[in-house]
């Protein structure tokens, strides 16, 4: 088996991670320092702006599932009449805030203050916040992020979100007391623009060959971007895993022995099997060098305005994968088949996300038969093991990577 | 029930021979067809615009055909009308219409444009924020468009007095059909539940010409009617699934009245204001807002507990009966709080996971029965 030169910069993000997770826990206890829980794709900007520390319930689920512990906390919002059938997420935060138990220092993280959901990751959020506003009583700002079923966004939708972000600005202000000023805004806008252009430009770098790390990297090096974009940290952070991840090129450093083949991977991670995927795959000589996930997290709206930061923002907000229909999407896909050299892509088709899930087959369809690139459907979950199976799914990759050989061998031949 | 009655209720059966016995019989004469998926879908404009709009709902049977398309894990609603797409019997219609509710329903419409052919599609983008100024300029908006939309494809134009009309004839439907409501409400007794929900499923397949005319004579005959005591347990059913009748007969054959519903396609597609004066579109939007929200949109400040609360009361409900349809995520969060409140109130309720394009299983009636045993009336 392939031997990995493990990436330096993790140590310094699991010191800047704890430092903030140390924080917030202390602000629990800090009635001046007010808390918020937030979804992945809210404008975190405005909370960083007026000095709320935002919490991520996505990221501490996900961690639950990669320390292995959410099926138990799941079972306790199931317990509470919960379907099982609803996202493994939602069970597991709503486990967590109803019991307490939870993946941070064992226990749950810090109770809100107030809670913003915004909806251009899926509508799922919004039940699950409506639940959370239950729970814990306390204010929910709900920012409504229409899914864009063209390639271009509508202006309409623009205005929409410009209204929801400047109302948003003002109610965070009265929460805290203290009106956060258009400077420290557009400060924080910057500092956040800075940091979504690193991301981007991080995860561009592994289209060089060998990548100089792979996508189950990049899951974890996610999480400062998702919870501190718009601060000084998060900018310095990725300025040093550039500057490694450029230093592993020059130096020829890859994630493999041998890179043969380049996947990408659709669908979020299935944290719980991120080990035994990434050397399922390393056994075939495969490297997943990019995903839509990941990439999630760097959107920038095609035409914004740069000269009005709050409506590039608002632009930006509507502009994700995954708030956009399947043409948008199939665009994307082919553009990281080329721009990454892709032998193949690997759709997770997560029980957990019907935003993201539901067109899948219609996209895997399309990529084989429209554009010749071999597709790999996993039905899984990203954080309820209950339906994994080690020995399908590694046959399965087994399968699909015979099928990518081959067919790079009859391209040869 | 008198044979009279019988005899009124008997012209809305139509559709259960074909539920679409009505649109391609308008089909046949010429007339335009649009089917919606959502009642949140303007029907009003289609109407003005010049089509006979008609809810899409699934059929009984598997799904072969939207199986290769959508997962395992996608609701039967979702697979049963892709399906019907694809086999091309929905090819009667001339426009099909898609409201973005929730994650499925979004992106179950764009499968739909890329795989089923011939048909134009409209999708209406509903804002999911559903109260407010700021929603409100966004839901104009959008209407607009869609009005634009529906001009461009239908080639008719859509004058301010022609969606008046059109806004006439609906708001005058559903005052039908609450003043019918509010009878059962008053008297279960009339006609049991599932005559009920012929009318009510009719509702949605008819000319609302046609339905009105029924509507009212059947109304005139239930007013007569005077009130006999009703000693059966009142059930209250809430839920989205959409051909609810099966279940509701199933339900009923227990020695139970469903005397009430929260369902989308049921009465809570007719509890919306009055209009006012104004211009016609700024009343649609406002209408459209002041609806009780649909589990998958979010409405600040309301409580879901609430409709369900008003209804137990006011029409003395025994028990609640939640039909959830497997993977329909907006109803499965709600169910945990609105279960916790009955409770609170002293109502039982009772969950009965369902699928719509499947009969009524053996076990959904066993359990009903012993929910009913224990409601002791």
């Amino acid at each position: 088996m392939s031997q990995r030169v493990s990436i330096r910069s993790t140590a310094k993000m699991k010191e800047l991670m704890g430092f903030y997770y140390m924080m917030a826990k202390a602000a629990e206890n800090d009635p001046n320092q007010k808390i918020a829980w937030i979804t992945s794709g809210g404008p975190v900007e405005i909370l960083h702006a007026g000095g709320v520390i935002p919490i991520y319930p996505e990221n501490v689920a996900a961690m639950a599932g990669t320390l292995k512990i959410s099926d138990e906390i799941c079972a306790i919002a199931e317990e509470q009449g919960f379907s099982r059938d609803l996202c493994s997420y939602a069970r597991t935060d709503i486990g967590s805030a109803l019991s307490g138990k939870g993946p941070i220092m064992g226990t749950a993280s810090p109770k809100p203050d107030f809670l913003v959901c915004c909806n251009n990751i899926c509508g799922t959020v919004t039940k699950w916040y409506e639940e959370l506003q239950r729970i814990f009583n306390v204010p929910l700002i709900f920012i409504d992020a229409p899914f864009q079923y063209g390639i271009k966004d509508r202006p309409e939708a623009i205005d929409y979100m410009e209204a929801q972000l400047r109302r948003m600005i003002d109610q965070v202000g009265e929460i805290t007391g203290n009106p956060i000023s258009w400077d420290k805004f557009m400060e924080t806008l910057d500092l956040a623009d800075r940091a979504v252009k690193l991301w981007r430009e991080i995860q561009d770098l592994l289209q060089h060959k060998p990548a100089p790390m792979n996508s189950f990297d990049t899951f974890i090096h996610l999480a400062p971007i998702v919870t501190l974009r718009g601060t000084q940290g998060c900018i310095e952070y990725y300025e040093t895993l550039k500057a490694e991840m450029l230093e592993r090129i020059e130096q020829g450093i890859g994630t493999l022995e041998k890179e043969e083949y380049r996947l990408g991977w659709d669908n979020l991670a299935i944290w719980y099997k991120i080990k035994f995927l990434s050397e399922r795959f390393s056994q075939h000589n495969a490297a997943l060098v990019v995903s839509t996930y990941t990439r999630s997290f760097c959107y920038q709206a095609e035409d914004r305005d740069i000269s009005n930061p709050l409506r590039a923002m608002s632009a930006d907000y509507l502009a994700g994968y995954i708030n956009h229909g399947l043409d948008f999407r199939e665009r994307e896909l082919y553009q990281m088949v080329k721009d990454f050299s892709l032998d193949g892509l690997v759709m997770h088709s997560n029980r957990s996300c019907r935003a993201y899930s539901f067109g899948q087959y219609e996209l895997a369809r399309t990529m084989e038969d429209k554009y010749g690139v071999p597709v790999l459907l996993i039905e899984a979950d990203q954080n309820d093991t209950r339906m994994w199976s080690d020995e399908q799914v590694g046959n399965r990759i087994d399968a699909f990577m015979e099928r990518v050989a081959s067919k790079r061998n009859k391209n040869i031949a | 029930m008198s044979s009279d009655l019988r005899e009124l209720i008997q012209p809305f059966a139509k559709v259960h021979e074909d539920l679409y016995y009505f649109a391609k019989k308008a089909k046949q004469e010429g007339e335009k067809v649009a089917g919606f998926l959502c009642t949140y879908s303007p029907q009003e404009l289609f109407h003005a615009g010049g089509y006979f709009p008609v809810r899409v709902i699934g059929e009984e049977g598997g799904t072969p055909l939207a199986d290769q398309w959508l997962q395992p894990y996608a609701c039967s609603f979702a697979k049963g009308v892709l399906n019907l797409g694809l086999t091309g019997d929905f090819s009667f219609l001339d426009l099909v219409v898609f409201s973005h509710t929730c994650d499925t329903m979004q992106n179950l419409a764009e499968v739909w444009r890329r795989r089923v052919e011939g048909t134009p599609i409209i999708v209406v983008s509903t804002p999911n924020l559903n109260a407010g100024e700021i929603a409100l300029t966004y839901l104009k908006r959008e209407l607009t468009r869609v009005k634009e939309e529906v001009e461009r494809i239908s080639g008719n134009k859509i004058t301010e007095e022609r969606l008046l009309e059109s806004m006439k004839l609906y708001e005058q439907h559903r005052n039908n059909m609450n003043r019918l409501y509010q009878l059962r409400q008053a008297n279960p007794s009339l006609m049991t539940g599932t005559e009920m929900f012929t009318v009510v499923l009719s509702s949605f397949l008819m000319k609302k010409e046609e339905h009105n005319k029924l509507l009212e004579n059947l109304i005139k005959e239930l007013e007569n009617i005077s009130p006999q005591e009703l000693k059966k347990p009142r059930i209250l059913v809430g839920g989205s699934v959409c051909q609810a009748q099966g279940f509701i007969q199933s339900i009923e054959s227990a020695g139970v009245v469903v005397s009430d519903d929260d369902l989308c396609m049921g009465s809570r597609s007719y509890v919306l204001p009055s209009m006012h004066q104004g211009e016609p579109i700024d009343m649609l939007a406002q209408m459209y807002l002041s609806r009780i929200p649909c589990p998958a949109f979010h409405k600040p400040g309301y409580d879901p507990a609430e409709s369900y609360l008003e209804k137990v009361k006011n029409g003395h409900i025994d028990g609640v009966i939640f039909l959830q349809t497997k993977f329909c995520d907006p109803y499965a969060f709600n169910y945990p709080y609105l279960r916790k409140r009955l409770e609170q109130e002293g109502i039982p309720s009772l969950l009965l996971e369902v699928e719509q394009n499947q009969p009524v299983p053996e076990a959904f009636r066993t359990r009903v029965e012993a929910f009913v045993e224990t409601l002791n009336k």
